[in-house]
């Protein structure tokens, strides 16, 4: 299912206003649990795939999405910096996650449009480190996930440092990716 | 309230104020024991007084009461009711120090009051200096009969610096000048510039008898130690010079005053009108009339002004400028290749001309970016002596505080460079300095058991060399032990046994600069704690400056930083290096040479080559970036250079010279090894700017090994 319908009908039925949330706090019987599922309002998130797995990452911390141009490579660089790509005259890195998160052994050559497939985006993440581009190979839109039902992630021998948890949004599940962790 | 916008300007003036103060102060100082200069007096005490003015016009009080107090024990200096002497020049220094700290807090918006108690504490000290010793004599200007109806018009000032003069036992002249109004301002200065030389312009009065409608009379109080003959015959047509005072100073008893020659009414008050309306930022007159009484074109002109004709600008936005001519620098080379292609045409006519006309402007459109590109960076350059003066005072009060016996050598204070790198410089600067006399520089009962001058030597010195900006922080202290350093250095783990025995002696002096190392444990009140040198020279490094030290046991040691003129715009040698394309910065650039594969030689395995007689490292930079080589016999060489080190740098292909915007990386990216930044070409494409001290700096420290052999 493409989660661009999700969030045509997220829109469609998800009204703020009929919150009533605050009322039923009001009430002296009300449930307390009940109460933060019914008051917390979905974030908005950015969902890509990566390897065939859907990820996630919060809208607010996407600053733009890019095609791939001209990626320059910084010699000596970390493994995982496929190089330098040029933002409207801001020097930014492009980081490749893919090795971070074990979806692959070895970190692609990316050097123009030409190495990676047509669908395949540049994230631009706004991080106080300095911002930076994550290949991504594809963009599937935007989505509403409630934090407070995030998943742990099951132990499976798999690098979850650079994983926040998991979300589920009907049959569809999105790994939310900790941006400062799988930078680094 | 003060709109934020205005305050801004303030602090940048009275930044610019203090900044003048400080240096005056300085070199009142330098003056040592002599009289000092009663210009500079005047200016010290103008300064004071317009930053008190404008303070108070920002309801920064505390600033003003502390300016009003310095105000007060300079005009008591200037009216010789003080001596100038060290402690007044301390409590100067402090003040100047003070009101500096107090500036940035206002900036801030901050008001602490640990500062408020330091400055409250300082005013009344100013105000005891200012009170103390004032002198009782007898008045020698009743010694020397001078018209009481003269006296009568003279201000305190005036009165102070005739006395001054009768003192040093000089003749004292009335100048009686008759001007036509048209032109009597210019020529009345002319007046005084022809006198100055010659003695002091004690005052400018009006005279009492004006020659007719058409003209104007002065009478100047003049005192000079020149013959009579030599003053009046330096004199233009239309002045006359007569004796003011009866005699020159003897021991004889006083005279009766005899009526002056021609009588003196009290000044009218023509002038004191305006210079009254005259803002607070020009209660006195400017330099140049030290009578305390301007001369009239003076007052009218400058009531109204400002006191400089210069425009504050936020470096941000030079940067900004800076940035949009990088992108023009790109537009100019895609529209020469444009027209080149269209000039290069075949077949029709038509194109060929266009190309031909197109070509000739985007010449001259080059032209003129050249000009306005240059125009913009000699915006941003600033002399040194913005940081030098800040460090100059600092080192007087830390050298009073430590108890030694220092002079403080500074030269090249009028050096320029880019403002950001003079603004990045004094960190280091002080840190070094903090340095040279906490641990150079012995107390002096040890320099006289070493034989040295008791008194040592501590130098801040700046000298322009090529596209280079050089600092020497240099002292004749004790010096750098290797062999301290050595042990140190083990001990530290920041070497092995095998490498300290193959260095030399300059690179286990450059060992110092390794994070962790300080030869000595404790620290002292004087030099920062916890900072080292190697914080320095990643300052430096940051700047694309190179430190290097040098240093003798027993001698004294030398700091020398090298840095470029500016960071906005550099002139670049873009090469290829297995298909990749790097820019050089020009300014490290010393020639290009190419060199056969049979002419190259090892040393301990390493390759090196020979330029007329010099051997130095060879360097394949593809080797160094981990990129295939390309296989060849002669090899192209860009010899680069900063201070004394060389290296040869092996590249596959020169594509020219260019102007290059170097941005810096972003904060992940920083510390990428031997990259100072990327700059873009004409197809949006990044290419990185190499780090040539970086690079040699590998060199030095043996690290430049090759990641595929």
């Amino acid at each position: 299912m493409s989660s661009r319908f999700a969030e045509l009908l997220d829109r469609f039925f998800y009204r703020p206003d009929e919150d009533v949330g605050p009322f039923l706090a009001d009430a002296p019987e009300s449930d307390r649990d009940a109460n933060a599922a019914l008051e917390e309002t979905p974030e908005e998130f950015l969902s890509f795939v990566l390897e065939g797995e859907t990820y996630a990452v919060p809208i607010h911390a996407v600053r733009e999405i890019l095609k791939i141009t001209v990626v320059t490579e910084i010699p000596r660089a970390r493994r995982n910096v496929l190089g330098l790509i040029n933002v409207r005259g801001e020097m930014l890195p492009l980081y490749d996650v893919k090795v971070r998160l074990r979806l692959a052994e070895q970190p692609p050559v990316v050097r123009a449009a030409a190495d990676v497939p047509r669908s395949a985006r540049i994230l631009l993440l706004k991080d106080l480190e300095g911002d930076a581009g994550v290949l991504v190979d594809r963009v599937d839109g935007v989505v509403k996930l409630h934090l407070s039902k995030l998943e742990g992630t099951p132990e499976l021998g798999v690098e979850r440092n650079a994983i926040a948890g998991l979300a589920r949004r009907g049959d569809d599940m999105f790994i939310l990716l900790d941006v400062e962790q799988a930078l680094a | 309230m003060t709109a934020p916008r205005a305050l801004n300007e303030f602090i940048a003036e009275a930044n610019e104020i203090l900044e003048a103060l400080g240096r005056e102060l300085l070199a009142l100082e330098a003056q040592g024991g002599a009289e000092p200069d009663p210009d500079r007096l005047n200016a010290i005490f103008r300064a004071a007084h317009s930053l008190k003015g404008l303070s108070a016009m920002f309801g920064l009080d505390a600033i003003s009461r502390l300016a009003h107090r310095a105000e007060d024990l300079l005009d008591a200096l200037r009216l010789g009711r003080a001596v100038l002497n060290a402690p007044l020049l301390d409590g100067l220094g402090q003040t100047v120090d003070v009101l500096q700290s107090m500036l940035g807090e206002a900036s801030r918006g901050e008001d602490s009051a640990d500062l408020r108690a330091a400055a409250e504490a300082l005013a009344s000290d100013l105000s005891r200096l200012a009170a103390g010793a004032p002198e009782l004599e007898v008045d020698v200007l009743d010694q020397v009969g001078i018209d009481p109806q003269i006296r009568a018009v003279f201000t305190e000032y005036e009165e102070h610096r005739l006395r001054e003069n009768v003192k040093k036992g000089v003749g004292l002249w009335k100048v009686r000048a008759v001007f036509s109004l048209e032109d009597f301002d210019t020529r009345l200065s002319a007046v005084n510039k022809l006198l100055k030389p010659m003695g002091e312009v004690i005052s400018t009065l009006p005279s009492s008898q004006p020659g007719d409608d058409a003209s104007i009379a002065f009478d100047l109080v003049f005192g000079s130690s020149r013959e009579r003959a030599e003053v009046e015959a330096a004199l233009p047509d239309g002045v006359s010079l007569e004796p003011l005072a009866q005699r020159v100073l003897t021991p004889a008893p006083p005279q009766p005053a005899r009526p002056s020659p021609t009588p003196m009414p009290t000044r009218k008050p023509l002038w004191d009108d305006i210079s009254a309306t005259g803002t607070a930022l020009t209660p006195l007159p400017m330099a140049g009339s030290p009578s305390g009484i301007s001369s009239p074109s003076r007052v009218s002109q400058d009531s109204l002004r400002s006191l400089t004709n210069t425009v504050r600008v936020d470096i941000g936005r030079l940067d900004g400028l800076m940035n949009s001519i990088g992108e023009l620098l790109l537009v100019r080379s895609n529209l020469e290749r444009l027209a080149e292609s269209a000039r290069q045409s075949t077949g029709h006519a038509l194109p060929k001309l266009w190309g031909q006309e197109l070509q000739r402007e985007a010449r001259a459109l080059s032209r003129r970016l050249d000009e306005l590109q240059k125009g913009v960076l000699d915006v941003r350059m600033v002399p040194l002596g913005q940081v030098f003066d800040k460090l100059a005072r600092l080192m007087r009060r830390l050298v009073r505080e430590s108890g030694k016996e220092v002079t403080f050598d500074m030269s090249g204070g009028d050096v320029e460079l880019d403002k950001l790198i003079v603004e990045e410089l004094s960190d280091p600067l002080m840190h070094l300095l903090r340095n040279a006399l906490d641990h150079g520089v012995e107390r002096p009962e040890q320099r006289n058991l070493q034989g040295k001058p008791t008194r040592a030597t501590i130098g801040l010195l700046a000298r322009q060399q090529g596209n280079n900006v050089i600092i020497e922080v240099k002292d004749d202290g004790a010096g750098l032990d290797e062999s301290r350093i050595r042990e140190v250095a083990l001990e530290r783990g920041l070497v092995t046994r095998e490498q300290t025995d193959e260095m030399e002696r300059r690179e286990l002096l450059n060992l110092v600069f390794q994070p962790g190392f300080s030869t000595r444990r404790d620290v002292s009140e004087l030099s920062g704690r916890g900072v080292g040198l190697d914080v320095v020279k990643t300052n430096l490094q940051r700047l694309s400056g190179l430190i290097d030290i040098d240093s003798r046991r027993g001698d004294g040691t030398t700091f020398t930083l090298t840095l470029p003129l500016t960071l906005a715009i550099i002139r670049a040698l873009m090469v290829n290096v297995s298909g990749r394309t790097y820019a050089i910065p020009l300014n490290a650039v010393l020639e290009i040479v190419s060199v056969k594969d049979d002419a190259l030689r090892t040393i301990e395995k390493r390759e090196v080559f020979e330029v007329r007689g010099q051997t130095m490292p060879f360097i394949r930079l593809a080797r160094v970036f981990g990129l295939p080589e390309e296989d060849r016999n002669v090899h192209y060489v860009v010899v680069v250079g900063l201070a004394q080190q060389r290296l040869g740098l092996a590249i596959d292909e020169l594509l020219g010279q260019q102007d290059i915007v170097t941005k810096p990386l972003s904060g992940r990216l920083r510390g990428t090894p031997g990259v100072s930044g990327a700059t873009e070409l004409g197809d949006r494409r990044a290419v990185l700017v190499l780090d040539i001290g970086a690079l040699l700096e590998e060199l030095v420290r043996h690290q430049l090994e090759p990641r595929s052999a």
